[in-house]
């Protein structure tokens, strides 16, 4: 890639205004040939996911039929990332990875210094990170505010009114507070995201992952979800995975990392 | 928990197929507590009826063995056959209670009969007719052939089994007879002998042995023999006409103090369980019984009147085994519905954190919330038709069972049914007032009791478990993941 520009991956200008076009882009098969580079900067950086030669097949593909081959990435706080990638090249797959949906055939993930094989995966999912789906995933038989609360409940937040919170992450995703009684599939698609998106607001994980977030959505939509990531990365200071088709997504990102069709 | 708020959200929403659910096993409550109950009753019947019958043991000569060692069509042979028959050694009362001396023999009862002459009263009898007198035991006929009278001394009311199987039903019996009749000279006598001699009630008759002793009795009660085509039918008489009923001691007496008197002496012994009789039998062969003797059980009677009670528990078993197979058949195919249309659910409940264990127990609970409301109701439907239901199904056994306790009771001389008899009830403190006591059924009703509810509640709870295993294993197997991309 042309505009691939290694000197600025340790670059600390986070906040600045300019950080979109001192874009890092990383391809998977090269971030192995830098490891030693690679391995000198994690050291100074906050990594709280890192995904070390991950390979995935399916339980039922063939012998050698990997949806994912050696992948190593790593994600720090306080940045947004977008993982891009021709269909097919396995971006979901590596997402229900990361969110423990899955576990690695070979290599491992380590989310805060522990890796994802030593964690209760279930609590991990329901306390450590949030999920956002391009389908949303709600449950279309309950409210706005219902869903949201379920989330909470699953976590085990101790909280007096609940319902209260709700609307309060909905009010910060731009949901009107109308909106939290009603059933969802009385909501748009763009509605429907941001309760997603609250939903997975509602415990207060470190790390926020998405997948193609903004698929359904419009242009004008898609930016301003775009801009609720943004915030979330760079003024709560947590770490946003966003898997991508969208050159839209790509330019309001941090780092790109490139998935690359496994070889058959 | 919210584990139990959203299985209360699903049980709302899915208000149509819980329904269903509930409807199933309403039924299938209804049908179980109406088959417990009647399964229940007709186990208290048998119950009831068992205990009715003591396990009795009886000695009697064993007759085909005899006879399979010699060949009735040779003269010689019958000459053999005789010998050997006298030769057989009969027991005596000493024998009996040694006998009974055994850790398989809970009580014991006899009677002992000796053969007298009358001396103030005379043998009813036709000249001509040479009939023997009602026999006992085995081998001693001639010896009480030859006298006029046989006085069967019975040694408990337990004994006086002529009384209770209503061979012998009482005509007349004084007010204080069962008081008195175990203890000293009295004798009940049958009607006729009482009619030849124009005997009554506190009369005293005299026997007398061959020596020339003489015994005094009172009449305190007058018998009749129920003629059910047993007697000699030459005879006016019944085969007990010149029998006298007294108490096992009076017989006793008479015994010690003429040793020369041949007495025949008849045990029943009350055994713990049927399955001990063989042993019993070996130990009276070593106590000196002899060989040609076996052991006989009522095990056989006591049996024969439960196999209708043992023929409908066992239909209601099959009624209930069908039900429940059914039921569980109709309610795993509904829950493997239900878990694939929720399958979304399950998918997007997993991504958000909700562990596998939660889930199961989210979908168990809904389940057991349903079904325990509808068990509820269905046992409360099947509690109030129960009754009537299996009180009909069983009417005639309960009711042949008073019945039998009424008559036993006429059989010992109650005017009217149970008045003669005391209440059935402890049945030891009776025999202890020397009362004639013979337990029948308990009145039983067919009710649904604590039992019959919590098998109710065992029953259905695994129903809905077992059931719903199925759909628990494929919430564990489930990959969130692939189902909402099936979503998409
Ligand atoms: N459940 C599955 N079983 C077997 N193979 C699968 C399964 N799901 C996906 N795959 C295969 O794994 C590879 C990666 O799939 P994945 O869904 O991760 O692609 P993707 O990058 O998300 O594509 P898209 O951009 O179209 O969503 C594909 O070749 C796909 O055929
Ligand atoms: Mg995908």
């Amino acid at each position: 890639m042309a505009d691939k520009e290694k000197n600025n991956y340790v670059s600390k200008d986070k906040l600045g205004k300019n950080f979109t076009h001192k874009k890092q882009i990383v391809k998977n098969n090269e971030v192995k040939d830098n490891k030693e580079m690679k391995e000198k900067n994690t050291s100074s950086k906050d990594i709280i996911l890192s995904i070390k030669n991950a390979s995935y097949r399916y339980s039922d593909a063939e012998e050698n039929d990997y949806a994912l081959r050696n992948v190593s990435f790593d994600f720090e706080s306080g940045k947004i990332y977008a993982i891009r990638g021709r269909s097919g090249t396995g971006k979901t797959t590596l997402l229900s990875l990361i969110s423990g949906l899955e576990r690695c055939t070979e290599g491992e993930i380590i989310f805060d210094g522990k890796s994802l094989k030593d964690r209760n995966l279930d609590k991990y999912r329901n306390s450590d990170i949030g999920i956002v789906f391009q389908s949303y995933n709600l449950l279309p038989f309950m409210t706005a505010s219902e869903n949201i609360i379920l989330s909470m409940d699953a976590n085990g937040l101790k909280l007096k009114n609940k319902k209260e919170k709700a609307i309060e992450l909905m009010e910060k995703v731009g949901l009107k507070e109308t909106y939290a009684d009603r059933k969802v599939l009385r909501l748009s698609g763009g509605e429907q995201q941001r309760v997603a998106i609250a939903r997975s607001l509602s415990y207060n994980p470190k790390m926020i992952i998405a997948d193609e977030p903004t698929g359904n959505l419009d242009k004008q939509t898609e930016t301003e979800i775009l801009e609720i990531f943004e915030k979330l990365a760079h003024e709560e200071k947590k770490c946003v995975i966003i898997v991508t088709h969208s050159q839209n997504v790509c330019d309001a990102v941090d780092v790109i990392y490139d998935l690359k069709k496994v070889a058959k | 928990m919210f584990i139990l708020k959203n299985a209360w959200i699903s049980i709302k929403r899915n208000k149509g197929r819980n329904i269903l659910i509930g409807i199933i096993i309403l039924i299938i409550a209804c049908a179980c507590t109406i088959t417990l109950a009647i399964k229940n009753t007709a186990v208290d019947l048998i119950d009831s009826y068992k205990n009715a019958y003591d396990k009795e043991v009886t000695i009697s000569f064993d007759r085909s063995n005899m006879m399979k060692d010699f060949d009735p069509s040779q003269s010689e042979g019958r000459e053999n056959a005789r010998e050997k028959f006298d030769n057989i050694a009969s027991y005596t009362i000493s024998d009996v209670l040694s006998f009974a001396d055994s850790e398989y023999i809970e009580s014991y009862y006899y009677t002992y009969g000796v053969g007298l002459n009358g001396n103030n009263i005379e043998k009813a009898e036709i000249e001509s007719n040479n009939n023997m007198p009602n026999g006992f035991g085995h081998g001693k006929e001639n010896n009480i052939s030859s006298t006029d009278f046989t006085l069967t001394g019975y040694s408990s009311l337990d004994a006086m089994s002529e009384f209770i199987n209503g061979t012998y039903t009482m005509n007349e019996i004084t007010e204080n007879a069962w008081d008195i009749a175990f203890d000293g000279n009295y004798v009940f006598i049958n009607q006729e002998l009482a009619d030849y001699n124009n005997l009554n009630l506190n009369d005293k008759i005299v026997l007398e042995d061959e020596e020339g002793n003489t015994y005094e009795f009172e009449i305190i009660g007058i018998f009749k023999e129920n003629e059910e085509g047993n007697g000699e039918p030459m005879s006016m008489f019944s085969n007990s006409a010149n029998t006298l009923v007294t108490n096992a001691s009076a017989v006793t007496s008479i015994t010690t103090s003429n040793e020369d008197l041949q007495a025949t002496i008849n045990p029943t012994f009350i055994i713990d369980s049927y399955d001990n009789v063989e042993k019993l039998q070996d130990e009276f062969y070593e106590k000196g019984l002899d060989e040609n003797f076996v052991l006989q059980t009522n095990e056989e009677i006591a049996l024969s009147g439960v196999s209708s009670i043992e023929n409908i528990n066992s239909f209601a078993t099959t009624f209930l085994v069908i039900t429940l197979i059914i039921g569980g058949i109709v309610l795993f195919v509904i829950n493997m519905i239900n878990i694939r249309e929720r399958k979304y659910e399950i998918g997007v409940l997993r991504t958000i954190g909700i562990s596998k264990v939660k889930l199961t127990m989210q979908f168990v609970s809904e389940l057991v919330i349903v079904s325990v409301v509808a068990l509820v109701l269905g046992a409360g439907i099947g509690a109030v038709s129960s009754k009537g239901v299996s009180n009909s199904l069983l009417e005639s056994e309960i009711n042949s069972s008073n019945e039998r306790t009424e008559e036993i009771g006429k059989n010992f001389g109650g005017p009217n049914g149970n008045e003669g008899m005391p209440d059935r009830g402890n049945r030891d403190e009776m025999r202890g007032k020397g009362m004639p006591v013979v337990q029948a059924y308990d009145s039983i009703d067919a009710v649904v009791d604590m039992k019959v509810l919590l098998e109710l509640l065992g029953i259905g709870l695994s129903l809905v478990l077992v059931s719903s295993i199925a759909s628990m294993v494929s919430i564990q197997r489930f990959s969130p993941l692939t189902i909402l991309k099936e979503r998409s």
